[in-house]
């Protein structure tokens, strides 16, 4: 312990972190915006800047080291004017339209801007202009309202390692944007959307359907049915107010229906079908019967990245599809029967915590009866707004359940939703289908958790299986060289493309007011909502699921049938990339 | 005829104190005594860095130096050694310096006498493609006596002792710098020579490397022997393609002769070097920009600490010097430190390379001891202002620096003595600038070019520099308002004390210090909308006064046909078609347009 | 087994017997300003007409670029140095004037006093 002055007051801190670090723990909240606690120390904005005797200049405290005896001052009168001109010049360059900005009262620059008692502007002047990229189905991207923080920059290369953003151009004119100005559509963005969550302000936001959805649903000619993912319960609450960790599921289904949603269905069913299907080729696999080790396929922003950054490894990925598509599948299909409609006259949306679920939507081989499978992919802040705009009042809402017949699920489709869900509910399936007994011990702590990768391993029948557990696309990265250095490490391996899993999408709502983007204490509450769901379920394995078995016996036969080769199995094939010369091609 | 022999006095303050002036007055009167004062030049030198046997003189041809001399020893050289052609070897003393080479051959211009030569010692005397002249002057000896005699601790001991500060601009204490490298722990440690030279007008990299690129190489690798490296990496701007190329080429000779490689000269320490070409950012002269720019990153800064020395190119420990840092280094191991802390002022040693530019009659590269005055510099090697004109400011420092007033040309260069007055060392850019400038157009100059060069990363340097710029382009064009100097001042010092790095730190400073010392210039833009110089095209008028002869070449030339007069008569401008491009002003040879 | 100050200092005697074996003692050396502002002025013409003149049989020249010394506003500068005679700089060098040294300087011995670099 060393001591530390602050403001004259001396303070016992630990030796080896950054005054900001320091400061944070007895008390005081130095101003900062372009600090994330996840991300490098990119000391850009220099909202944290402090005083400290005998240095010539201000320091960053985030960047800057506690030492023995340290003075530090951060609040004298010269560093508030100091920090309070610099936020006013961020704003100076910045659209002065909050009152129609989508982060409008969610908006970090605007709370910092309030906190620094900003009440006259002294230096307005030329302001940026740039057309927004509205290419992208899934992340717009407006560089009129950044502020060059970089976190965006940083997240895409440190965390999810696609590099798809950085700096371009010099001074005034500094940039973010995609390797040569590409159109986020050709870029190799895999449209996971954690730009959009560590985004303080709303230069990078999800495609918006809201309008096109609100009108569909008026629409009398047509049914519109929609699905929720698990983790979208999870974290819903949120965008009202709430705490994290409250599971809303039945308040959701319930504002969906006063929405105008004739039937409401819930993507851990279609969870469950994933692991009838998923498991059952993982059996067959293990049988000899394709490569190994198994890669999951759930999550469609690591689909992206497989196809542009791993093309090798498509034929170790499941061919199953998502939850998403199997249940818009089944909608289209199985359920237009039941009702005898014509599934043009279906309209199917999906209600997820994922930007890169729009992208998926949109993927040409997962259309049904030749009509696109999922019409429409909304996100949690979107729906949240929804609601809002409805003037629907979520949180006193009386719950309902979810429509048969594709409503009902087991725990395993429930913690599908975080980080090592999907491995968990495999391994409860595929050890019953492959020993004949029922495997006890259903909760796997080796693979929960918010280690980047986690190992695991259980024993079928003598036989060891072993498995990992990836989130976060920088992080199945590193699985993946294992792997790859060593294939017969690994029998099966869970890859979710966003931090903590599907609870950490690119469509959950913004931080609150105490908290920071991606917040492990929040993701960890999210994903304790979903345990605790699948907890308080008596089904909790997905072959358990009654529907789930009346499914195959009504209509898709067995597990890896035709027809469920037909309907629940889709293909991958390598993208190269735009922009990226083939070696081969090379003029060396 | 030029003179037969050239007597070079020394003026340095420690000769002068030992009466070399008079001294001078008696070899004038012995000359003439003998009938030499016409073939012989007789001529002041500045300090010739031999201050502990002054005072000093060197006849040439020859150069022969004689040491400790007083009045009564001038017959005696006179008689003995120019008309008998003997040397009084009782006086001789044998000062074998490396920088007394360059004097042998341009010791006797006025330019230079005044100039000590020490990282340009080579430069304009030898074949710079060629190893074996560098080896003939020298070259590669220092290294050689590193690895013979010097332990890595040693060697730092000695820079530590030359007092050798960076020559970059920051003026970091260079042994400091080696020390902390020397200890720091990683997997292996780099060694850079910044040679990504961006000042505009400043040239003093290019030509050093040009000039003796071998210099550069034998201070890498004394370093990297110091610190315990063996790669170096020489990282240039892609614009210098001559010093590029001479660069290579003295890369291979010296992997040829076995100064760079594996086990060099035996002595079973291994050094390369391998040049990585700049991408033509101004900000990566900044050390952590230059290094991300090396690991294939976009050069922008980083925090610092962790400086480079701990952590610098892909994490590990690099020593990070400019060329002219780097070219000090083969002087202070074969001179000794102690000779090389004896030149210069208390807390700066040895010489400065400055780019001479501007309005002064001798542009050009200069290197002169630390201490010497601006003065100094300006007349006495420049040569003064041409075309009879006042001087009005300085510029030193680049982009970054600062403009000092005629008032501070007894100011002494070094670091701190230039920081008080409110500019800064630098890299060695000095602009000279005179009554026909106006300093807020220039202060508009500078600040154009580091917002135009800023990376873009740190909010103050991006957003703020271009809120200054815009301010001062409103003045410029008579829009000024009242509380735009104290808007200007208030973003200048916010942004010198936050910005991330030293392009941001500095940027204001050409403004804030044309405004401490030129202020008035400022109020009469701002409040009579005038521009004292006439420099600011919105804030004059062409106009044609009674000294008109009516010939019509302004009418000719006037590229929007505002002129118009009968031939002989006085012509007149129509100010509402005049674009003020300035032609006629210059094609008049009557003076007879005026800027009012 | 030569320590490396002995290699070195070996090798400067190599290197300058080789220097002289080439002229440079008992000749009038000639260096020619090359680097990119001196060429920029115009050195590369002149430099052109010294090496022309030494094929066509110029002899006792010893001819050699240099770095720049300095003189910006004064380039190219070329410099004809003799052994024991102060050395004589020429300045604003164009290749007419450089026919003119060689004529005069170098062949006849006779200083350009108007050319030279005060």
């Amino acid at each position: 312990m060393i001591t530390i002055y602050i403001n004259d007051k001396p303070y016992k801190v630990e030796e080896g972190q950054t005054i900001m670090q320091a400061a944070d723990k007895v008390g005081f909240r130095i101003p900062r915006l372009c600090y994330h606690p996840k991300l490098s120390i990119e000391g850009a904005c220099r909202v944290c800047i402090v005083e400290v005797e005998g240095a010539k200049n201000y320091v960053a405290s985030c960047a800057f080291p506690v030492s023995e005896g340290m003075k530090i001052k951060t609040n004298s009168e010269e560093l508030r004017r100091a920090r309070r001109d610099i936020v006013e010049l961020i704003l100076d360059n910045h659209p002065q339209d909050c009152h129609t900005c989508e982060r409008d009262g969610i908006c970090e620059l605007q709370r910092l801007a309030f906190s620094m008692g900003i009440r006259k502007r002294h230096f307005e002047g030329e302001r940026k202009h740039y057309e927004k990229d509205l290419s992208s189905t899934s992340v717009v991207r407006d560089p009129n309202k950044c502020i060059l923080c970089g976190r965006c920059v940083r997240i895409c290369s440190e965390i999810q390692k696609a590099n798809v953003l950085g700096h371009a151009h010099r001074g005034f004119k500094t940039v973010v944007m995609p390797a040569y100005n590409m159109p986020f559509s050709e870029s190799v963005c895999t449209t996971c959307g954690q730009c959009i969550n560590v985004c303080p302000t709303a230069a990078f936001v999800e495609k918006n359907y809201t309008q096109e959805l609100f009108q569909k649903l008026n629409d009398k000619s047509i049914v519109k049915i929609a699905q929720i993912a698990p983790s979208v319960r999870a974290a819903i609450g949120e965008a009202f107010g709430l705490e994290a960790g409250k599971a809303m599921e039945h308040e959701i289904v319930a504002a969906l229906k006063r929405l105008g949603f004739d039937y409401v269905f819930d993507t851990q069913f279609s969870a469950d079908l994933t692991i009838m299907e998923e498991g059952s080729e993982f059996l067959e696999r293990l049988q000899g019967k394709g490569k190994l080790p198994m890669i999951t396929s759930c999550s469609s922003a690591w689909m992206k990245c497989l196809e542009q950054f791993h093309p090798d490894l498509i034929e170790n990925v499941s061919t199953a599809k998502s939850p998403m598509s199997m249940m818009s599948a089944m909608i289209k299909t199985y359920f237009a029967q039941k009702i005898k409609r014509d599934p043009k006259d279906i309209l199917s949306v999906a209600i997820m915590c994922c930007t890169a679920k729009k992208y998926e939507a949109s993927r040409p081989e997962l259309m049904v009866e030749g009509l696109p499978a999922t019409d429409m992919v909304i996100t949690t802040r979107e729906i949240a707004w929804m609601i809002k705009s409805s003037g629907i009042d979520l949180l006193d809402i009386k719950g309902e359940n979810f429509d048969e017949p594709l409503g009902l699920s087991s725990g395993a489709g429930t913690i599908f939703g975080t980080t090592g869900g999907v491995m968990e509910a495999a391994i409860r399936t595929a050890y019953e289908l492959y020993t004949g007994e029922t495997l006890l011990d259903i909760e796997i702590a080796d693979i929960r958790g918010f280690k980047g990768v986690k190992e695991g391993k259980v024993i079928m029948d003598g036989k060891e299986i072993r498995v990992a557990v990836a989130h976060g696309l920088g992080n199945a990265n590193e699985v993946l060289e294992i792997a790859r250095k060593d294939p017969s490490r690994y029998h099966f391996i869970e890859i979710m493309g966003c931090p903590g899993g599907c609870i950490g999408g690119g469509g959950q709502p913004y931080a609150g007011y105490n908290s920071i983007p991606l917040d492990e204490e929040c993701l960890k509450k999210r994903a304790e909502a979903l345990y605790g769901l699948d907890r308080n379920k008596t089904i909790r394995r997905s072959h358990e699921n009654p529907d789930i078995q009346r499914i195959y016996k009504e209509f898709l036969g067995r597990p890896l049938s035709p027809a469920a080769h037909k309907l629940l199995h889709t293909h991958y094939k390598a993208k190269e990339p735009r922009g990226i010369i083939p070696v081969v091609n090379a003029v060396l | 005829m030029p003179s037969r022999y050239v007597i070079t006095l020394c003026d340095g303050p420690s000769c002068m104190h030992k009466k070399s002036k008079e001294i001078e007055m008696v070899i004038k009167s012995e000359l003439e005594k003998n009938g030499l004062l016409e073939k012989t030049r007789v001529m002041l030198s500045g300090c010739l860095g031999m201050c502990k046997k002054g005072p000093v003189m060197i006849v040439n041809p020859g150069y022969t130096i004689y040491g400790g001399i007083t009045e009564k020893d001038i017959p005696e050289i006179i008689q003995k050694h120019l008309l008998k052609k003997q040397p009084v070897a009782r006086l001789v003393i044998d000062e074998d310096h490396l920088y007394n080479r360059f004097f042998r051959i341009f010791g006797d211009v006025d330019f230079f006498r005044k100039q000590m030569r020490i990282t340009l010692r080579n430069c304009g005397i030898m074949d710079p493609e060629s190893i074996e002249d560098y080896l003939a002057l020298r070259g590669y000896e220092a290294l050689g006596k590193v690895l013979t005699e010097m332990t890595p601790q040693q060697v730092i001991a000695e820079v530590k002792k030359s007092g050798l500060r960076g020559r970059g601009g920051a003026g970091f204490p260079t042994g400091l710098k080696w020390e902390i490298t020397a200890k720091a722990e990683g997997k292996e440690k780099f060694v850079i020579c910044n040679a990504d030279e961006g000042d505009p007008g400043a040239f003093m990299d290019r030509s050093a490397i040009e000039g003796d690129p071998h210099t550069v190489i034998e201070g890498m690798i004394i370093g990297g022997y110091a610190v315990g490296s063996s790669r170096g990496i020489v990282y240039i701007r892609a614009e210098y393609p001559l010093a590029v190329k001479r660069l290579e080429k003295a890369i291979v000779d010296a992997r040829q002769e076995g100064f760079l490689g594996k086990n060099i000269l035996g002595s079973n320490f291994s050094f390369d070097i391998e040049i990585r070409l700049g991408a033509g950012a101004f900000v990566c002269g900044e050390e952590t920009a230059l290094i991300h720019s090396i690991e294939g990153s976009r050069g922008m800064p980083r925090p610092r600490p962790p400086f480079p020395s701990v952590s610098g190119l892909f994490g590990n420990p690099t020593l990070i010097n400019n060329v002219e840092t780097w070219a000090n280094i083969p002087v202070i191991i074969l001179d000794g430190a102690d000779w090389f802390s004896s030149i210069g002022t208390e807390k700066s040693k040895g010489t400065k390379v400055f780019a001479l530019a501007g309005k002064i009659k001798n542009t050009g590269l200069v290197e002169v001891p630390m201490g010497t005055t601006l003065r100094e510099i300006i007349y006495e090697i420049g040569g003064g202002i041409p075309n009879n004109k006042k001087i009005k400011a300085i510029q030193t420092g680049g982009p970054s620096g600062g403009c000092l007033s005629e008032e501070y040309l007894d100011t002494k260069i070094d670091y701190e003595s230039l920081a008080q007055a409110g500019s800064i060392m630098g890299s060695g850019g000095m602009i000279i600038i005179d009554e026909d400038s106006c300093m807020v157009n220039i202060a508009k100059f500078f600040l154009e070019f580091t917002q135009n060069e800023s990376c873009g990363k740190c909010t103050p340097c991006r957003e703020g520099t271009k809120r200054m710029l815009e301010i001062l382009t409103r003045i410029t064009e008579g829009k000024g308002e009242e509380g735009d100097i104290e808007k200007l001042q208030r973003l200048g010092n916010m942004i010198k004390k936050s910005s991330l790095c030293g392009l941001g730190q500095s940027a204001p400073n050409p403004v804030l210090s044309t405004i401490k010392n030129f202020r008035v210039e400022y109020e009469e833009h701002i409040k009579n909308r005038k521009c004292p110089a006439k420099v600011c095209q919105s804030l004059f008028n062409y106009s044609i006064i009674d000294k008109c002869v009516g010939c019509g070449a302004c009418k000719k030339i006037c590229p929007t046909q505002a002129i118009s007069g009968q031939a002989k008569a006085k012509h007149a401008i129509d100010q509402s078609k005049c674009i003020k491009c300035g032609l006629c002003f210059k094609t008049c040879k009557f003076n007879a347009i005026i800027k009012s | 087994m030569l320590t490396p100050l002995e290699t070195i200092k070996k090798k400067r005697a190599e290197a300058i017997s080789r220097i002289i074996g080439k002229g440079y003692l008992s000749t009038k050396r000639v260096y020619v300003g090359m680097a990119t502002c001196e060429i920029a002025a115009g050195s590369k013409g002149v430099m052109e007409v010294f090496s022309q003149a030494i094929k066509k049989g110029l002899a006792d020249v010893y001819l050699s670029q240099k770095g720049c010394a300095g003189r910006c506003n004064l380039e190219p500068t070329v410099e004809v140095i003799e052994e024991g005679k102060i050395p004589v700089k020429y300045c604003k060098v164009t290749p007419q004037m450089a026919v003119d040294i060689i004529e005069r300087h170098l062949k006849k011995g006779e200083i350009i006093k108007e050319w030279i670099i005060k």
